[in-house]
């Protein structure tokens, strides 16, 4: 059967090849749907998902700082497998350092991957989901939104533009019964928080209600709750998976 | 030219239908676009659909950000967007 014909429900995951986008990956290809993951490159962890799912997961090479290339990505993906029924956003970066002595280039990539990346992705990805009556946006946001982390204020910036997008959005694709949501999840140990190590991450563990921290799958399964029909009447909101962190 | 205008027409109408607009009776090139019964999602839609219809979004590949006000100017924007290029 062609690839645009299936009838499984197809996402696409940004960030695909480590971290929390693998954990999305594989809940959604268990949970039944199809996958498109966007990623620099295949990592052997997304090409090992990508061998055990041939049919359902199809990996498409991507760098998100090629803005002007989101369109024709869109296309492509929509010629290819149909109109998809999800997008997540999650693909990000995450530089530290102080905003006095960050390099300007630093700040205006982080803005471009975190923030106009997924708009752009939105603005395109949301057309097909019009003419289907209904989809789902999730922003891939981070408690940092809402609290301050020292040496991260560009990436907070980034995170709080993506839930001001999120709530403005759903507003205006509601009608089309498209939902928009975030989830936040808080300190992760992946490979973009490695940087957080010793006694900090211990202080962070120590201060979470529940003692330790929020692992990818937790982040993964509230996008997959957001992406199913038991969400169909949550948009606009920010789900925080951060084990009480911010409580 | 009347080919693509029936072609947006048509559009217009299946989008109408999809997104609970009512159009008005009558539509011509002077008829403003805002005035056509569908709203500003509407319009959204069928760019969306004419996308998929011609495989070309001229709005996203114009250098400056310029909206058609009427219909017949909208048709022009699609009917440059077609012309082979020379």
């Amino acid at each position: 059967m062609d690839k645009s014909e299936q009838t499984k429900p197809l996402v696409v995951v940004t960030g695909a090849g480590r971290g929390l986008g693998l954990a999305i990956c594989k809940q959604c290809l268990e949970q039944g749907y199809r996958v498109v993951a966007i990623s620099r490159t295949l990592s052997a962890e997304l090409k090992g998902l990508q061998e055990s799912n041939f049919d359902d997961l199809y990996f498409e090479p991507f760098d998100l700082i090629e803005l002007d290339d989101i369109h024709h990505l869109c296309k492509t993906i929509i010629a290819n497998y149909g109109r998809p029924y999800g997008l997540i956003n999650n693909a990000a970066v995450g530089f530290d350092g102080v905003l006095a002595t960050m390099h300007n280039s630093e700040i205006s990539s982080l803005l471009n991957i975190n923030v106009q990346a997924p708009i752009l992705l939105a603005k395109y990805l949301s057309r097909s989901m019009m003419l289907n009556r209904g989809g789902r946006i999730i922003n891939v946001s981070s408690i940092i939104a809402s609290t301050g982390f020292n040496g991260l204020s560009v990436y907070a910036a980034s995170k709080a533009a993506l839930e001001g997008f999120t709530r403005s959005l759903a507003r205006e694709v509601g009608k089309a019964n498209i939902t928009v949501n975030c989830v936040a999840p808080g300190y992760m140990q992946t490979d973009m928080t490695e940087s957080l190590q010793g006694e900090k991450l211990e202080s962070v563990k120590r201060r979470s209600p529940l003692g330790k921290l929020a692992t990818p799958d937790d982040a993964a399964a509230a996008v997959l709750y957001l992406l199913s029909q038991h969400a169909k009447s949550v948009t606009g909101t920010v789900l925080t998976v951060d084990a009480g962190s911010t409580a | 030219m009347t080919d693509l205008r029936d072609t947006i027409l048509d559009s217009m109408r299946q989008v109408a239908l999809i997104s609970d607009c009512t159009l008005v009776d009558d539509i011509d090139d002077d008829t403003v676009l805002l005035q056509s019964g569908l709203d500003s999602l509407g319009f959204a839609m069928l760019v969306a659909q004419l996308e998929e219809e011609f495989n070309v979004d001229p709005f996203s590949e114009m250098e400056l950000a310029v909206y058609p006000r009427t219909l017949g100017e909208f048709v022009s924007v699609y009917q440059s967007a077609l012309q082979p290029s020379e």
